[in-house]
This record gives C-alpha cells, sequence and structure tokens, in this order.
C-alpha cells in the first residue's frame, strides 16, 4: 500500500479566549489522488482545519497534534514543509484577492511564487491552465481590479491558478462561495476533472450539501469541532445516517417543488408596462411588461447579467428606466416627485442576500423600529410591542436588542430584515437570493420564516435570484431572462418540467444537479 | 513529524486608555482653569520692580519675569484665557466644519461637491495664515471664531467625505427605497456618526485652536494685556531674549511652553490619536 500524502493524527485547534476547543482531536488520512469533502456549517470547525492543512492558520489559533504531509514533514512549529508539499489553496472568490489591484497580476503572482517562474512564464502557465479548464473565462476578463471582476469569473481565475501550481494537493476552501449552483456545478466538473489529469488529492471544504453531492467521494460531516459521521454520499443522504447528517441533505430544495398553481388573484401591486433597463442598447422587442397580484409571488430568474437585477434596482429606484411605466399600488411612479416616491415605497420591503443591507452602526432594536418611527407617531409601548412581536416571530427575542448589527452573524441579520420587513406591512417584499451565503440549515429556517411571513401577512413576493429551487421554494411564476430580455415565463412547475429554452434548461438542470 | 504551531495575538484596547488618560488630563486642566484666580498668587499682569527676573526658586516656583510679574501666577492666567479661547475655537470648528460637511453631504450632487472643493482650496492653505485673514478683516478680539473657522475647512472635508460615503452606501440605497426619509437618513448618520466621533472632533479641534490660538498671539494678532495668553507670554519672553542677546531667563518661556504642550496633549489624547481617517 502507498504511503498517505496527508495523516492528521489528533488534531486539536484552539483560539485564544475560548474554553471549547474549534475543533477537537480530528484525525484523517489521505492518499494521492484521493477526494475527501469536509462538509460542516459555520463553527464546524472545518474552516479552522482548512487554514491549519494549508499552513495558513489564523494568528489567533493554536494547533495542536500531528500533521504529516508526504515524507517531508519534519516539523518543528513552522510552515516549513507546507512549502516543500506542493499544496495548492483555491479559496471562495469573496475577499480572496486584494480589491484594488488586477486580479490577474495578483493570480500570475502566485503562480510566479509557486513555482518559481518568471511573470511572463507563470502568466503563460496560468493563461495554459485556464484554457484547459474550458471555461467561458478568458485571461482578459480577469485583467481588472478583483473588486471589479464578478465573483463568478474570479472563481474560474482561482481555481485555475490553484491547478497551474501542479499541486500535490489542493484545498479547496468553501470553493464556490455563494456563486449560482449552475457555475458552482462548472467548477466542480472541471475541478474533478483536472484531478484525473493531474492526480493531486482533493480536500474540499464546504458547508453546500449541493457542492458535496456533485463531488461526490468520501465525506466528513464535521459539527461543533467534531467528526459527526463519514461515509460516501450514498450512505449519508441515507435513511440511516446520523440525525443531524439527515437534516443537513433534507434541507436542500428541489426546483421540483414548485405549485402547480399561482397563488394571489386580488388587484396587480406592481405592474410594468414596456420597461427598458438602461446599460444596454434599447431594442423596444425586449421590453419587459409583467404584473404581479397582491398576495403573488413570481421569481426573476436569470444567471449574472441577464437582466434581472438590472430590473430589480429600477424596481427599487436606484436607477431610472430607459423607457417604459411602473405602476405600484395603482400609482404611476413615474409622475410622482421624490417626496411622494419615498412615501408610496413605504409599502415596499427588501429583504437582500447581503450583508451590508442593513446599518452596521443600528442596534437590533433600532433597526426594527426605524419604519415605525419614520412612518408613525407611536407611543413608546406600542412601539415596543411592535418591536418585540416582530423579533418574536423571526426567532429573534431573545437577542440582546442593545446589539450592533455589525456583531451579528449572517443569519441574525438576515432574520433581522425579515423582522424590519413584518413591522413596516408592506404590500410587496422584494427578495434579492434571500438565503446567499447562510448554512444549510439556516437555509431552511429562512425559507419556512418567509412563507410563514407571506401566509399571515399576504405581500406579494418579487424573488430574484439565479436558483431555481430559491425560486420554487418561494414563489408559483417566474420570468427567465437571459441577455437582457425575458425569454421564457409561465408557471414554475411548468418551467422545471419543461423548459423550453437553453437558458432554462441550464439553470433547471443546475438546480437539479446537486440532487441526482 | 509532528506540526505544533501555537500563535496567540492579544487585540490592543490602547485607545480606550489613551483617551481616558486624555480626557482626565482636560478635566484636571479644566478644574485648575476655573479655580486659577484663587489659585494663582498675584492678580493677572501684576508688576512688582523689587522682584525682577528671580530664578524659579521656593518663593516663586516659577521665577519672575523682567517686569517682575509671578511667572507661575502669569501661567495659570495664562492657561485659563487660551483653554477658553480654544474652546470656543473647538466649538466653532465642530459647527462649521463637521455640522457643515455633514450637511454639504446632502445637497444636490453638484453644489455638494462645488462646497467640497471650495472647503478643500481652503484646507490647502495653512489654518495659521487663514486665522491671520479672518482677524485682520475683522478685529482681534474675534481671534477665537478666528482659529475655529481656520480649522474648520479640513474637519469639513473628512466629515463630507465620510457622510457622502454614508449617503451612497447600500443600506441607506434599501433604506430609501422602503420609503425611509432623507430626513430620517440624515437624523441617523448624524446621531451614530456624533456619538462615535464628537469627541474625536472636539478633542481634534482644541488642539488645533489651543495651536492657532497661541501662534497668532506669538506673532502679535492674538490676545493683548492685561489678559495675556500662553503664545503672548512666549512671545514675551523671546522679545526679552532677542533685547538681551542672550537666554538667561529661560523659566519665562519654559512653562509656558510646557502649559501649552500639555493642553494640546491632553486634547489629542482624548481625541484617541486618531489621525483622522473618521471625522
Amino acid at each position: 500500500m502507498s504511503e498517505p500524502l496527508v495523516t492528521l493524527s489528533d488534531v486539536s485547534i484552539r483560539r485564544a479566549g475560548r474554553n471549547s476547543p474549534i475543533l477537537d482531536n480530528f484525525s484523517l488520512t489521505l492518499a494521492a489522488g484521493e477526494t475527501v469533502v469536509l462538509l460542516g456549517e459555520t463553527r464546524s470547525g472545518a474552516d479552522a482545519l482548512a487554514r491549519a492543512l494549508s499552513g495558513v492558520p489564523s494568528a489567533s489559533e493554536a494547533i495542536a497534534g500531528s500533521i504529516r504531509i508526504g515524507n517531508r514533514s519534519s516539523l518543528a512549529g513552522d510552515i516549513a514543509p507546507y512549502k516543500a508539499a506542493r499544496i495548492a489553496y483555491w479559496p471562495a472568490p469573496e475577499h480572496a484577492l486584494a480589491p484594488n489591484a488586477s486580479a490577474l497580476a495578483q493570480l500570475v503572482r502566485v503562480v510566479a511564487r509557486k513555482l518559481s517562474f518568471s511573470q511572463a512564464e507563470a502568466r503563460a502557465e496560468f493563461a495554459a491552465s485556464l484554457e484547459r479548464l474550458r471555461s467561458r473565462v478568458t485571461i482578459q476578463d480577469l485583467a481588472r481590479p478583483a473588486a471589479l471582476v464578478s465573483p463568478d469569473v474570479l472563481s474560474w481565475g482561482l481555481l485555475a491558478c490553484a491547478v497551474a501550481q501542479s499541486p500535490e494537493l489542493l484545498i479547496a476552501d468553501h470553493p464556490a462561495g455563494n456563486v449560482a449552483p449552475s457555475v458552482a456545478g462548472a467548477l466542480v466538473a472541471a475541478c474533478l476533472e483536472a484531478q484525473k489529469r493531474q492526480h493531486f488529492a482533493l480536500v474540499c471544504v464546504t458547508p453546500r450539501v449541493d457542492v458535496t453531492r456533485r463531488i461526490d467521494a468520501r465525506t466528513i460531516i464535521l459539527r461543533s469541532g467534531r467528526m459527526i459521521e463519514e461515509g460516501s454520499i450514498a450512505q449519508l443522504a441515507g435513511e440511516h445516517a446520523h440525525t443531524y447528517t439527515r437534516a443537513l441533505f433534507h434541507t436542500q430544495l428541489s426546483p421540483d417543488a414548485a405549485p402547480g398553481r399561482p397563488v394571489g388573484r386580488g388587484e396587480p401591486v406592481l405592474q410594468v408596462f414596456n420597461l427598458l433597463t438602461k446599460g444596454k442598447k434599447a431594442d423596444r422587442r425586449d421590453a419587459l411588461t409583467f404584473a404581479l397580484r397582491r398576495g403573488a409571488s413570481l421569481a426573476l430568474v436569470g444567471d449574472e447579467g441577464s437582466g434581472r437585477r438590472a430590473l430589480m434596482r429600477v424596481l427599487l429606484g436606484f436607477e431610472r428606466p430607459a423607457e417604459g411605466r411602473i405602476v405600484f399600488d395603482s400609482v404611476d411612479v413615474g409622475i410622482l416627485s421624490s417626496t411622494m416616491l419615498s412615501r408610496l415605497r413605504r409599502r415596499m420591503a427588501v429583504i437582500a442576500g447581503e450583508d451590508g443591507a442593513l446599518d452596521p452602526r443600528l442596534t437590533v432594536h433600532d433597526t426594527v423600529e426605524e419604519p415605525l418611527r419614520a412612518r408613525l407617531h407611536l407611543t413608546r409601548e406600542l412601539l415596543n410591542n411592535y418591536r418585540d412581536a416582530a423579533l418574536k416571530r423571526v426567532g429573534l427575542a431573545e437577542l440582546d436588542g442593545s446589539r450592533l448589527v455589525a456583531q451579528l452573524g449572517p443569519f441574525d441579520k438576515r432574520r433581522l430584515q425579515v423582522a424590519r420587513a413584518i413591522v413596516g406591512a408592506p404590500l410587496l417584499v422584494i427578495l434579492d437570493e434571500p438565503w446567499r451565503g447562510l448554512d444549510a440549515l439556516a437555509r431552511n429556517a429562512m425559507r419556512q420564516l418567509l412563507v410563514d411571513f407571506r401566509k399571515a401577512e399576504g405581500p406579494a413576493f418579487l424573488v430574484v435570484t439565479n436558483d431555481f429551487a430559491v425560486a420554487s421554494a418561494l414563489a408559483e411564476e417566474a420570468l427567465m431572462f437571459d441577455d437582457g430580455k425575458i425569454v421564457e415565463r409561465g408557471l414554475l412547475a411548468d418551467l422545471v418540467k419543461n423548459p423550453k429554452e437553453a437558458a432554462t434548461q441550464r439553470l433547471v438542470t443546475a438546480a437539479k444537479g446537486g440532487l441526482s | 513529524m509532528t506540526a505544533t504551531v501555537a500563535l496567540t495575538t492579544t487585540r490592543p484596547r490602547w485607545q480606550t486608555g489613551v483617551r481616558v488618560a486624555g480626557l482626565a488630563g482636560l478635566g484636571v486642566i479644566a478644574l485648575t482653569v476655573a479655580l486659577s484666580d484663587m489659585i494663582a498668587r498675584a492678580p493677572a499682569d501684576r508688576v512688582n520692580v523689587r522682584q525682577v527676573s528671580l530664578p524659579p526658586s521656593a518663593a516663586f516656583p516659577f521665577g519672575t519675569d523682567i517686569a517682575g510679574r509671578d511667572v507661575l501666577s502669569e501661567t495659570l492666567h495664562g492657561l485659563a484665557v487660551t483653554s477658553e479661547q480654544a474652546v470656543i475655537a473647538a466649538l466653532t470648528t465642530l459647527i462649521v466644519g463637521a455640522l457643515g460637511g455633514f450637511l454639504a453631504a446632502r445637497l444636490r450632487f453638484r453644489l455638494g461637491y462645488g462646497v467640497r472643493w471650495t472647503a478643500g482650496i481652503f484646507g490647502a492653505v495653512t489654518p495659521l495664515f487663514l486665522a491671520i485673514l479672518f482677524i485682520a478683516v475683522t478685529n482681534r478680539g474675534l481671534a477665537p471664531l478666528a482659529a475655529g473657522v481656520a480649522a474648520a475647512p479640513l474637519a469639513f472635508a473628512r466629515t463630507f467625505d465620510r457622510a457622502s460615503g454614508l449617503a451612497s452606501s447600500r443600506h441607506a440605497e434599501f433604506a430609501r427605497a422602503t420609503g425611509i426619509g432623507a430626513l430620517t437618513l440624515l437624523r441617523r448618520d448624524l446621531v451614530y456618526e456624533m456619538r462615535r466621533s464628537l469627541l474625536a472632533i472636539v478633542g481634534r479641534g482644541l488642539a488645533s485652536g489651543t495651536i492657532i490660538l497661541s501662534t497668532v498671539s506669538f506673532f502679535g494678532f492674538g490676545a493683548l494685556p492685561p489678559h495675556r495668553d500662553l503664545g503672548l507670554m512666549i512671545a514675551g519672553a523671546f522679545t526679552t531674549a532677542r533685547a538681551s542677546g542672550n537666554f538667561s531667563m529661560w523659566w519665562t518661556a519654559l512653562f509656558p511652553a510646557l502649559a501649552l504642550a500639555l493642553v494640546i496633549l491632553m486634547a489629542r489624547l482624548a481625541a484617541g490619536l486618531e489621525d483622522g481617517t473618521r471625522p
């Protein structure tokens, strides 16, 4: 039997100021060319393990135990063996690179340093690697400041950079980040193909069940620093798995879950007539027309650059349309003064899958109270009652109200957005990738929260997403966007069952891909 | 074959300690100023021709000057004059600079940036020159206001940049999209930013006000006897040294200068030694 490439024996990781270890007595053996997936949510210890394996632990982490890499790891508390073993690191696109420097220059510099190449040689190697991945991304797409490169494109660049280093071991640390299922699927497929070609060992750390299913290899479930169980996808997704594992796997949503008939047959709450957004050459044949009735839910589905986000920005008033009319609650918003428009918008709420959606300086209580204070003259007692009721409904009643938003985790922030929406009693809620960046269990809780909110309060939902599974969980009808125009529309159940357009087929396949 | 990496970091909380020390120092200075007439052994500008140019001794801890004035008493009176004027200057900087910057950031795009551009031009001029110019076109009684106005352009530019960043932030966009009005957003920004930055703004204003006021007095554009401030005391010591051709009466300059340095240091410490990246 060949010598294992990586051997971890009783590795524990402790963080300064915490009593319990973030990873407790973890052991692992990995042979050359083998794949292992570490599936764990936030605080599972998987992130810390990825950092330790990469030789770049956080400054506040103390690692104990034995880490052996190949036969070269005679370690004495330094990172020399990590340099000796050819380890490549494939991080999530968010915050992976310095935002203001060219993404291409940064990636080429990594390849040059790892392979001791000149810049020109490293650039050629990187370009060849990118080409071998057979993505649509070109080297020119990356020759911009990293902050201006989309996460999808950056993910391809990071993967190309990792495989260009001819690694023995590739550590994929949240490799797909928060990118769309279609892109995540393509990235995983390209990585596995490169693995076959280059025969490197792969350690993938991810909280995403869909990514785990796509890799379909030996998987270790981690929770609160401990290994829950280990097995193949077939075993873990089966009925005999640990309760936590089953909960994780059963939280993955299916696009087939879409209801077969629309809900909401009242007056239209939002009507869009012949709308053209700015940024693309105006073609009246591409003008958007649709309506959303009270209590109904409509999904705007499309890949990055398809135009759904441009439409959302126009609907939110961030940008003005090039042409067309928007009627909200029977009022043409185009003829309103800014004061009147602001008043009309009070019946609208936004729940966005981004951390910056809430003011980080506000306290929890102020965040929920603000819409009430801005719109109504309520007594302190009434204000407290409304606020506490909303926080209770989203499960944040126990949270210290004086805590700052900046101190909250992503799930709490997301629930706080829902509480803020609840007190506003909106007619329309715009949901922009509502559970992007959340763990599997948090996604499920968030879905239930939103479904209950809609059931109880009856607002119309406009769901902006690139994932048919998300759309199916929250909406009944959908508009499929591609290249700035609507290419298909109808009941979600029909679109998922019989997608006619190529773009729809691609996204439906991607949404189902993680489940097959 | 064993890797044991043990790294720990402790996050320094020096800034809180520095602020507390600065505030405590300013508190002591404020108390000294309030009680200066009681602590000082002689009223301001009292001349005693029988005890001129005495070096520090048990009878006169800070010595006496060429006119026989007790330097300790004069330093206490000068500290009171300088501090009171510096507070006015700091409040002027706060209102004209910081608050003005916040409000200007909410003006229509071109108008707001026009005002910011103008403030940038004034900010590029040395505040001392601005203060002297202001005094020259008004009168020296308005020296505290002049010092505050002279320091205002920099405070204005800082708060404008911060406030315009906040106004175009994602959370502000989302708030506007859901009908939160401009006034509510302005109130939110003012309350939260001022809560975090008020001490820093006032501390920096106090330090810059003290420096500007003392310097204009040193050059003869500020305080006049009998209300001598610390700058004027140092100027007097300098004139004496130049006339006599040596600096044998060092105590007449050293103690006012130390008092001046103490006020500036404490004000900067109270501001948390911030580099001005926040308003």
